[in-house]
């Protein structure tokens, strides 16, 4: 069963936390076509998002 | 800005992180202190501290040289020390101080340093100092050499907003830096995500904690004045933490494994656990720098209590000069200390699920209440309190 507990690895993983996913992922999360799809994927987001010219909160506080 | 401009990935990391490929060791060393020097130079001059702040690159430079005759129990590591929160107090504080100070008499300062500015990163990279010079103190921390400190120091991935390193971790590191595949893969993904939690979800937020201010607090209903404040909530957990992932992400495209700084700190069921969580690299450093030194946990209860009081004062106060960061800063300590009595009341044991997502929500809440001392001046904030639950 797929756990809250694989649910968290999995994110971490799509966030680049840990470097494997979770043991009960479907194994095309391993590949090099998913890796490029998610790359792209957030790059378009990214795109879309960007622009909205915030600085970073922590930085000169 | 900085970690979202086109300027960071094209002149500084990507470079970097090309060249840190085929050096040798020693060449590595000066191509971060020259990435870094440029680094600092020019985000001073194109955002943070301008031409006085550039020149705030010598700061490196002393505590290199002074770092030099640290040894273990010696009077020089406790000079470093002091120098280092000089540099702070100056930097960061002088014309809250002073004003403070003044306000007791007419009110105008004679004192007050008209051109002030805040060299990039001083609030990180004098914490380092700090750490160094008391770990050289006690013993634990290596010497290394002169490049390999200054490596360290201006390590420009973590350089600005940390997270923030120890010496005794970073320089095996360092040494053993190798950026294959799989850290080169989990960089980019890092960076990409941390570009995308401050894009898509940090700055989005904006829309909403734009309004916490005096002039629409007075006109908006409870709820509303809720979802502003949750909404800063999100938005500085996406912000700091998509800022800790790509200074991360950096790091792994040189081979090296920095600190984290997040571990999904609003799932966690008390305060404590939050702070475990949340900036987590901070939270280290509070514990051996401040909370240990001052007796920690091995004191009277009520010493303990205070200590805690202390130690997020300090933190309240490092957040920022102004009286409503040290009340954040409180507001902390008290919630640690009541988890604390509650703790030592009750015992520790196993809680049912219901409790413990209970627990997690109740944590959630008077956590996100704290940030309205964090984003709002503390009249402003008593004003939104005070909107919030009496009218």
């Amino acid at each position: 069963m797929f756990t809250l507990m694989q649910f968290k690895w999995l994110l971490d993983y799509l966030g680049g936390a840990t470097e494997a996913p979770p043991p009960l992922a479907p194994r095309l999360l391993n590949s090099g076509i998913f890796l490029g799809m998610w790359w792209a994927l957030m790059i378009v987001l990214i795109t879309i998002f960007s622009g909205q010219t915030s600085k970073f909160i922590y930085i000169d506080f | 800005m900085i970690f979202n401009t086109f300027a960071y990935f094209l002149f500084f990391l990507i470079p970097v992180a090309i060249l840190f490929q085929v050096a040798s060791y020693r060449t590595r060393l000066w191509i971060l202190i020259l990435a870094a020097s440029g680094f600092f130079v020019y985000f001073s001059l194109t955002g943070i501290g301008g031409a006085a702040g550039a020149v705030c690159l010598g700061l490196f430079v002393w505590e290199s040289l002074f770092s030099r005759l640290y040894r273990p129990k010696s009077i020089f590591c406790w000079i470093g020390v002091l120098q280092s929160v000089l540099i702070l107090i100056v930097f960061k504080y002088w014309n809250y101080l002073t004003g403070l100070i003044f306000s007791f008499r007419d009110g105008k300062n004679p004192l007050l340093w008209h051109n002030a500015f805040l060299p990039l990163g001083v609030s990180f990279f004098t914490f380092e100092f700090i750490h160094y010079a008391v770990d050289r103190y006690r013993g634990v921390a290596p010497e290394g050499t002169l490049e390999e400190y200054l490596a360290f120091i201006m390590f420009f991935p973590t350089m600005v907003a940390g997270p923030i390193k120890r010496y005794q971790d970073f320089l095996p590191k360092l040494r053993g830096a190798r950026a294959d595949a799989t850290s080169w893969s989990c960089g980019i993904t890092r960076i990409l995500a941390g570009l995308v939690k401050k894009f898509g979800i940090a700055d989005l937020m904006t829309a909403f904690t734009v309004h916490l201010n005096r002039a629409d607090i007075g006109q908006a209903s409870r709820p509303i004045l809720l979802l502003w404040l949750l909404a800063y909530g999100i938005k500085i957990y996406f912000d700091f933490s998509g800022y800790s992932d790509i200074a991360i992400g950096s790091a792994r495209l040189l081979g090296v494994k920095v600190p984290e700084n997040f571990n999904w700190p609003y799932l966690r069921s008390n305060i404590s656990e939050f702070w475990r969580n949340w900036h987590i690299s901070l939270s280290r450093w509070l514990t051996d720098y401040v909370f240990i030194p001052l007796g920690g946990s091995r004191v009277r209860p009520l010493l303990i209590y205070s200590n805690l009081l202390v130690t997020m004062f300090v933190s309240g106060v490092w957040h920022g000069a102004g009286t409503n960061f040290a009340v954040w800063g409180l507001w902390h300590g008290i919630m640690l200390s009541v988890h604390r009595f509650w703790r030592t009341y009750r015992g520790t044991g196993r809680s049912s699920t219901s409790a413990r997502m209970l627990a997690t929500a109740t944590t959630f809440i008077f956590v996100n209440l704290g940030w309205a001392f964090f984003c709002m001046d503390l009249s402003t904030a008593g004003f939104f309190f005070k909107r919030l639950l009496v009218a």
